[in-house]
């Protein structure tokens, strides 16, 4: 991410990027403005430069009071894109999609080689408690919540019972995603080091499998309940020979990336830019999961070698300028008309998210006897959303069409103010329990405890 | 072949690029100005073989026009220096004016061949002569540095060869510029040719501005990524949506920040390393692009205009040693050493082929293709000659490993670690 932590900027630097940000602005607004587009190849690179600098910008300009670098990418996106400037047209917007791609395979990348078994070890007996308690009262909670506000819901009025008992247990599938992406753009840009910041880590990667093997499930049970049809087992089979085909092609991966760092090791960065545009793309034509897959590669990586921090500190330069646009577009993509017609059930769908996540976090912390750090602000990086949710509820409105639309619509609006709200709340955790360090210069190069630093 | 293939291959040759510009053992392994590329591309596109189809390829314009604007950026971040030596002022202008005049020439010679001997309008001959003219300007400063360190060549004329190699982009740059901005559609119709023109480059200023203010006073490369990579893709969205150059933009922005950024050394170690991984997809792409059956008057623009530029090459020739004392002994050939081309024209050349799809761009592709194979053939050679008449190449004594004397050895800036 961009902006390492650092010493506080001054007046004039503040000044100077807020001039830059207008510069920007009114240049793109006034092409965007000039009536004529002669050549619109390049719309979505002028809006990448447009998200990478306005992003950063604005990111710097909301530090001082205390929101995270990801609400500056998020709020550039927003601005600039088709619901309020228009800086860029909706179908700029879903070329930026290709960004998107590369930067979810560097977050599982980072994102497995950030797991370290002694780090997982450490942190094991609490991970452990708090995904089986997230999940299991996550899924029935929420499950009824939904429930509970289907006549407020426009396209479940006309469901019978079972139906709609088969789009809440989806729902609540939904419900328990969690954003990778966020959490380490939080702890990218705020060098945190503490038990809380390597449980919020563990937690949030150890739970992005638990959701790839959930779905499937979810969908499997869901699909009699909805559709009438005969129960099937062929997504799990499915699902079985995609997770094992996923860690065989991982591991291999994992290998052949150590393999290179240890006896090349240069150019590294086009290499990340082949495995996160063409291998994904290969891994999804032979119904291979590319984010598990890229998980478990870095996990060796980081285990299997002594490679890990090699591949932490490419990954980190090249997430610096991806990670930027991938929230940039993620915020442009931000259907806000679409908010503001079902806001309120959306709400309050989050609101009772947060209170489910909070609670199951409370019982968890209790049964592991975690740290009063953990106890109190565990569950403040399982709040975000983002683009692994987006993916659930696509798959899930592919699956169910009678009501894709409007589960899509519903699901987009709840992972905006998740989106909007999870980071906000896990950058203030992570500076009420005293982790984050402002004044710290150097990058952070991995998650892993100091030696001799207790857990928690 | 299908995109994700293609892909694959581009960032194969992208890797390939870099490894050729950071080993230093293999840095003088391939053609100056990449021109097999170039012909690779044409062998593989759906001219001859028919491995990349056409189709395949236009999906890959933005990526073309993209290399081809940062080529702008490289060249004119790197402006103005060559290796630790700046160039003289004075110099720089002699270097752009006498690219201008060959280019000049070319232009003047193409606008009345075809006015003698083709139907083609009045605008359009213009833009054809233009362009023509356009991508027979520059001398490629790789072609420069591939004889000198090859040759161990030293002395006041080799030198300012390099000196004028390195300045004579700025005259293509500029002129493209103005190209663009008298190109029948507009998207800032409003404006006069003069202020479209002028709009190209002050978008790369403004923008050139931004950035070394961005920059501040603490270098961070991580961070200068950022802001480098944002303020140009930016430039080039805008330019190319008001349908001005690209390429003008963003060297104008490179210009400005090497003049005004207390991190210029900084950056041109940033960024030059990059010029040859992006070269090389670049030129397969173009090759692969090349229409001739969409360009039918090439065989009567190449001959005009490749003849056209021998002959001003020997005026130049004779410009300089009328001017130069070194350069005297060898007299007309002078010119003859600096008529090699390379990325950069190609880079023009794309830029103008996207600009203006059908038999104008598709014949601008084709004539810089020939302009850079004719170079390649001559240039290394001929300037070996000049060298060597100057006193700057002692025969029989090629020094390996070559001097650093041109341009430093770029840094590992792929390296992992």
């Amino acid at each position: 991410m961009s902006g390492a932590a650092r010493a506080p900027k001054g007046v004039v630097s503040r000044l100077v990027q807020a001039l830059a940000l207008g510069v920007i602005f009114v240049l793109l607004y006034g092409a965007s403005r000039s009536g004529a587009t002669i050549d619109d190849r390049l719309s979505a690179v002028a809006a990448v430069g447009f998200l990478l600098l306005a992003g950063t910008l604005l990111s710097e300009l909301l530090e001082p009071v205390g929101l995270p670098h990801l609400t500056g990418y998020l709020l550039a996106g927003i601005l600039g894109g088709p619901h309020v400037f228009h800086l860029f047209e909706h179908e700029t917007v879903a070329r930026l999609s290709d960004v998107n791609t590369l930067a979810l395979a560097l977050i599982a990348l980072a994102g497995g080689a950030e797991l370290r078994i002694e780090t997982v070890r450490r942190v094991m007996r609490s991970v452990s408690w708090a995904l089986f308690l997230q999940t299991a009262i996550g899924v029935v909670v929420m499950s009824g919540v939904f429930l509970a506000l289907s006549p407020l819901i426009p396209f479940t009025r006309e469901l019978s019972i079972w139906p709609l008992f088969g789009l809440s247990l989806l729902w609540a599938t939904l419900a328990v995603a969690r954003s990778p992406s966020a959490c380490m753009g939080i702890l990218a840009q705020t060098r945190a080091r503490g038990g809380l910041a390597t449980f919020s880590l563990a937690f949030v990667m150890a739970s992005d499998v638990v959701v790839v093997l959930l779905v499937p499930l979810a969908l499997t049970a869901a699909a009699p309940l909805v559709t009438g049809g005969d129960f099937s087992l062929a997504d799990v089979h499915e699902v079985g020979r995609e997770i094992v085909g996923s860690v065989a092609m991982g591991t291999t991966l994992g290998l052949v990336l150590a393999a290179y760092l240890k006896l090349v090791g240069r150019h590294f960065l086009l290499v990340l830019l082949a495995l996160g545009f063409v291998l994904t793309d290969f891994l999804k034509y032979v119904h291979i999961d590319p984010t598990l897959s890229f998980l478990t590669a870095g996990f060796v990586v980081q285990n299997l070698s002594a490679q890990g921090e090699k591949l932490l500190h490419a990954v980190e330069q090249m997430g610096s300028v991806v990670f930027v646009v991938f929230f940039g577009s993620a915020g442009a993509h931000l259907d806000i008309p679409l908010l503001r017609s079902i806001w309120p059930v959306a709400l309050a769908l989050c609101v009772a998210r947060v209170a489910v996540t909070v609670g199951a976090a409370r019982v968890s912390s209790a049964v592991a006897k975690d740290d009063p750090k953990i106890r109190r602000w565990g569950w403040a990086a399982l709040i975000s959303q983002a683009g692994f949710a987006l993916g659930v509820a696509e798959k899930i409105a592919e699956k169910f069409p009678q009501f894709g639309e409007g589960f899509r619509a519903l699901a987009i609006a709840s992972i905006a103010l998740n989106e909007i709200a999870g980071p906000v709340l896990f950058k203030l955790a992570l500076d009420r329990a005293g982790e984050t360090d402002p004044h710290e210069a150097a990058p952070r190069p991995s998650l892993a405890p100091e030696p001799g630093t207790p857990h928690g | 072949m299908t995109e994700i293939a293609l892909l694959l291959g581009l960032l194969a040759l992208s890797y390939m690029g870099s490894i050729l510009s950071s080993d230093r053992t293999i840095r003088g392994f391939g053609l100056p100005s990449g021109a097999e590329y170039l012909l690779l591309g044409f062998l593989l596109g759906h001219e001859v073989l028919g491995v990349l189809d056409r189709s395949t390829v236009a999906k890959f314009e933005p990526v073309l026009v993209v290399g081809a604007a940062w080529l702008g950026l490289v060249a004119g971040v790197g402006y103005g220096h060559v290796g630790p030596r700046r160039v003289r002022v004075g110099r720089a202008l002699a270097g752009i004016v006498l690219a201008a005049f060959v280019g000049v020439g070319v232009a003047a010679a193409v606008f009345f061949a075809f006015t003698l001997a083709s139907d083609v309008t009045f605008h359009e001959r213009l833009l054809l002569a233009g362009a023509a003219g356009i991508v027979c300007s520059e001398t490629t400063r790789h072609a420069v540095r591939w004889v000198v360190e090859r040759h161990g060549a030293k002395g006041a004329l080799s030198d300012a060869l390099a000196d004028f190699a390195r300045a004579s982009v700025a005259a293509p740059a500029l002129a493209l510029a103005v190209l663009f901005a008298a190109a029948p559609d507009q998207g800032l119709p409003g404006l006069t040719l003069e202020l479209r023109a002028l709009a190209t480059l002050g978008i790369g200023i403004v923008l050139g501005l931004v950035a070394t203010l961005l920059l501040g006073r603490e270098f961070r490369r991580d961070e200068s990524w950022g802001i480098l990579l944002g303020t140009s893709l930016l430039g080039m969205g805008v330019a190319a949506r008001l349908g001005l150059s690209a390429l003008t933009t963003t060297f104008a922005m490179g210009l400005t920040m090497s003049l005004v950024s207390p991190h210029r050394a900084d950056l041109k170690v940033m960024v030059t390393p990059t010029e040859k991984p992006v070269v090389l997809p670049v030129a397969v792409l173009t090759g692969a692009s090349v229409d001739v059956q969409a360009a039918p008057f090439v065989p009567l623009l190449i001959g005009v205009a490749l003849g056209a530029r021998l002959l001003f090459e020997l005026a130049r020739g004779v410009l300089l040693s009328i001017g130069m004392r070194a350069a005297r002994r060898a007299g007309a050939l002078n010119g003859l050493g600096m008529i090699a081309t390379g990325p950069f024209t190609m880079a023009v050349a794309v830029t103008i082929g996207m600009r203006f799809p059908g038999p104008l761009g598709g014949s601008i592709v084709v004539l810089a293709a020939g302009s850079v194979v004719m170079g390649e053939l001559m240039g290394p050679l001929m300037l070996r000659r000049v060298l060597t008449r100057a006193g700057n190449i002692i025969p029989g004594s090629s020094q390996t490993p070559p001097p650093p004397s041109v341009d430093p050895g770029p840094p590992d800036y792929g390296r992992a670690t």
